[in-house]
């Protein structure tokens, strides 16, 4: 489908994603090499994004699995439908009296039971979690595992037998095998090391802040009724931001919803003081907005420009 | 190309980057994808196989261009020479002294020096042999590549000598001006050409030694060294990994934390978990077990202690998320509440406003009064979930060690730990109360180097 990198750059502008050559790089070959992709970076770069704008390009279906500390199997792959099956046998407790009724002996009604209890663990009370969800679907998919840093280190050593074989055996049903390999993302946000065993099997990418011009490019795209020249004063301001000592720096989600909520305040230009009433919109602690206003107070206003 | 990536593989290795031989396959694969043409999409697929760390991508930006940057300019022949003078090119090289005649034949026809040359020259220089004995740097690169220039004559002095040897030959053949101006150009832009690849076979070669710049090892060292004897340039560099370290422990206690046994049976939970179940207990519900420890810190900042409080202080707070509340006091003389400054900024600035507001006096440090003002302030921040932590070499200047307060300490707190950077057989000696001390303690740790602290404080987070 995609034979050149170039194609692959053009499908993602397609999905309103700015990959760079190294992102389109790494999609072309996770798409020649069928491995999986780690994306590494600070929040809010678009390693999500990405996963959702793969999909989109290529036409997959987007199955999502978000990590959090205590995710299990049971969770991430699949579980029983104990309510359900309760519910079936109650129903059925007539059906199975009837059934059994012409059995003379003990051993034989035993055996007649047994035939019957595969329908007790069939397909039919399995619920597929997002991993079997996606090694069973039909069409082919993009698996996002979002934040795979906070999950468990015992999860990502069972992830990783998925991920090298794409197949899960289900005791009671037997091997489940994946119809069509999956696409896979693993985002990261650095809270803690991964194994190296994991990254050994996938494609590093690390997604760094994006570059002014790609950052402009973005909120353009993004939010087209923005006047050009608020966008550009914003990016420089949270470009500058991010060269600040801040407990949290502005990702780029954050400048887009800054530039929607100066779209939504019909904002003309950005002064001083449409600039201390939204700079919440990008930076959430106290003592950074301190710090923030204090450096754009002194510096920005002159070289950005502001009034 | 493949032995290029494998040579490239080597040398990054040797640098300390990890690349095992499934990445090293798959870079091959990567590149038989992308192709070789385009430089960028080279790079990027050899970077995103090979370098699996945002702090090896320095090494692989480094590194790249002395693989992969082509051969430098090509050799040329000399251009607008007629057959007669080619000839006459040809003559004069032969009639040249042995010595400069293969040289000199290579630049005018404009031959590369084939691996095997090069590799027999550095041989000659007794390069080769420098190279395992010397570290790698800057200077020794330039110098080796001085000495095989030296070796295959290709200093500005010698070449100039050779040139002119041959003009004269030329001019003996009967060439005129203009071809011998030919000749001389094209010989000084390829020897030009050639110094680059030398100097680049130099730097290939040094790069995949092993133990060249080991980085890793160089840690480890420093790791082991007793942080009182460290250079502030080394310092830095264990500030600079404290963060990696934190971050190994953290997930370890975290991880513990989750395998550590349930608690209590919990009635409620498996009540209202199972009424899906029609209200039979299939599955059973435990409390937490609460294992995140408080933590009260009692650090002597006086001067032999600074190096080691100010790791101590940095860990602890950058491992805030695995401890339910940490309060720390620092004493010389007397005892500071300093947890209100770790509020206030990040472990990093936090560590040198205490160590400059309290600064050390001469033979002052006091324990045992510091220990009585703590016991009447700040003793309801000791409490039975609590571990005390006094990071200090027990001296004491002969002052009263109030072992009663230690006592009392003892009674209200979970655990006492004592962590002390002097070796154990210096303990009692002088004004030194750590033999007093010690029997008080439910653990002591000597934490003279940054390791021995990163197991003193893995301890603590072990489950009792």
């Amino acid at each position: 489908m995609f034979n050149k990198v170039s194609h692959i750059t053009d499908a993602l502008a397609g999905q309103q994603y700015i990959a760079s050559d190294e992102i389109s790089t790494v999609v072309f070959l996770a798409e020649k090499m069928g491995k999986p992709i780690l994306a590494e970076g600070p929040a809010g770069v678009g390693k999500t994004e990405l996963a959702k704008a793969w999909a989109g390009a290529s036409g997959r279906e987007l199955i999502r699995l978000q990590c959090y500390e205590g995710l299990d199997e049971a969770k991430a792959l699949y579980e029983w439908e104990y309510s359900k099956q309760m519910l079936y046998t109650q129903l059925l407790r007539d059906k199975i009296s009837q059934v059994m009724s012409d059995a003379s002996t003990l051993s034989e009604a035993a055996d007649k039971l047994a035939a019957e209890e595969n329908i007790f663990f069939s397909m039919r009370f399995l619920l597929p979690r997002p991993l079997l969800r996606a090694l069973m679907s039909e069409k082919p998919v993009v698996l996002l595992i979002d934040e795979i840093d906070r999950a468990d280190a015992e999860f990502e050593a069972f992830l990783l037998e998925i991920l090298s074989d794409f197949q899960v055996s289900v005791p009671e049903i037997g091997t489940i095998k994946a119809k069509t390999q999956p696409a896979v993302v693993l985002t990261s946000n650095n809270t803690r090391e991964l194994s190296e065993a994991l990254k050994r099997r996938a494609l590093y990418l690390y997604i760094d802040y994006p570059t002014m011009e790609s950052e402009l490019n973005i909120v353009k795209m993004r939010v087209p009724d923005l006047a050009p020249m608020v966008a550009k004063q914003i990016v420089e301001v949270v470009q500058k931001l991010r060269q600040l000592d801040l407990k949290k720096s502005p990702s780029v989600a954050e400048t887009v919803d800054w530039a929607k909520a100066l779209v939504a305040i019909n904002a003309r230009h950005l002064d001083e003081k449409t600039l201390n009433d939204t700079l919440t919109v990008i930076l959430k602690h106290e003592s950074d907005i301190q710090r923030a206003r204090r450096a754009l107070n002194s510096k920005t206003t002159r070289d950005v420009g502001l009034r | 190309m493949d032995t290029r990536v494998v040579e490239f593989v080597s040398a990054l290795r040797s640098r300390g980057v990890r690349v095992s031989l499934a990445e090293s396959a798959d870079s091959l694969r990567a590149i038989t994808a992308v192709g070789v043409m385009d430089r960028q999409l080279f790079k990027n697929a050899l970077k995103t196989t090979l370098i699996k760390e945002p702090a090896d991508v320095p090494t692989f930006e480094q590194l790249f261009p002395m693989f992969f940057s082509g051969e430098g300019a090509p050799l040329q022949t000399p251009q607008g020479l007629s057959p007669e003078q080619q000839e006459q090119l040809q003559n004069a090289l032969d009639q040249l002294k042995q010595q400069i005649r293969e040289l000199m034949k290579m630049l005018a026809n404009g031959e590369q020096p084939s691996r095997k040359q090069l590799d027999q020259a550095a041989q000659q220089a007794g390069v080769s042999a420098q190279m395992r004995s010397f570290r790698m740097n800057q200077q020794t690169q330039r110098w080796l590549t001085e000495r095989m220039l030296r070796e295959m004559g290709l200093t500005p002095e010698q070449l100039q000598e050779a040139i002119e040897a041959l003009m004269k030959e030329l001019k003996m053949q009967g060439m005129n001006g203009e071809g011998r101006e030919e000749v001389n150009e094209t010989i000084e832009q390829n020897a030009e050409g050639m110094r680059e690849q030398v100097a680049k076979y130099i730097g290939q070669n040094m790069l995949q030694q092993p133990d060249d710049n080991p980085y890793r090892r160089r840690i480890d060292d420093l790791m082991n060294r007793p942080l009182a004897s460290l250079t502030d340039a080394e310092t830095d560099e264990l500030r600079n990994h404290v963060r990696r370290l934190v971050a190994r422990l953290r997930s370890r206690a975290a991880l513990r934390m989750r395998h550590a046994k349930e608690g209590d049976f919990d009635v409620k939970a498996t009540m209202r978990y199972n009424q899906r179940y029609g209200g039979v207990p299939i599955e059973l519900r435990f409390k937490r077990h609460h294992l995140k420890p408080k933590l009260t810190v009692i650090v002597d900042v006086s001067t032999s202690m600074r190096p080691v409080a100010e790791f101590m202080l940095r860990m602890v707070y950058e491992m805030q998320d695995q401890v339910s509340k940490a309060r720390s006091f620092a004493f010389i003389d007397d005892i500071h509440d300093i947890s209100i400054t770790f509020v206030e900024h990040r472990p990093e600035e936090a560590v040198p406003i205490v160590l400059h507001e309290l600064p050390p006096g001469h033979y002052n440090t006091d324990l045992g009064g510091s220990l009585s003002t703590f016991c009447q302030d700040y003793l309801d921040t000791v409490d039975r979930r609590t571990t005390v932590i006094f990071v200090g070499d027990g001296r004491n200047n002969y002052n009263d060690p109030r072992l009663d307060l230690v006592t009392v300490l003892k009674g209200r707190a979970r655990r006492i730990v004592w962590m002390n950077p002097e070796p154990p057989y210096m303990w009692g000696q002088g004004d030194s109360d750590m033999m007093a001390y010690a029997p008080l303690c439910d653990a002591v740790h000597q934490v003279a180097t940054l390791q021995q602290l990163a197991d003193a404080i893995d301890d603590l987070f072990q489950k009792r």
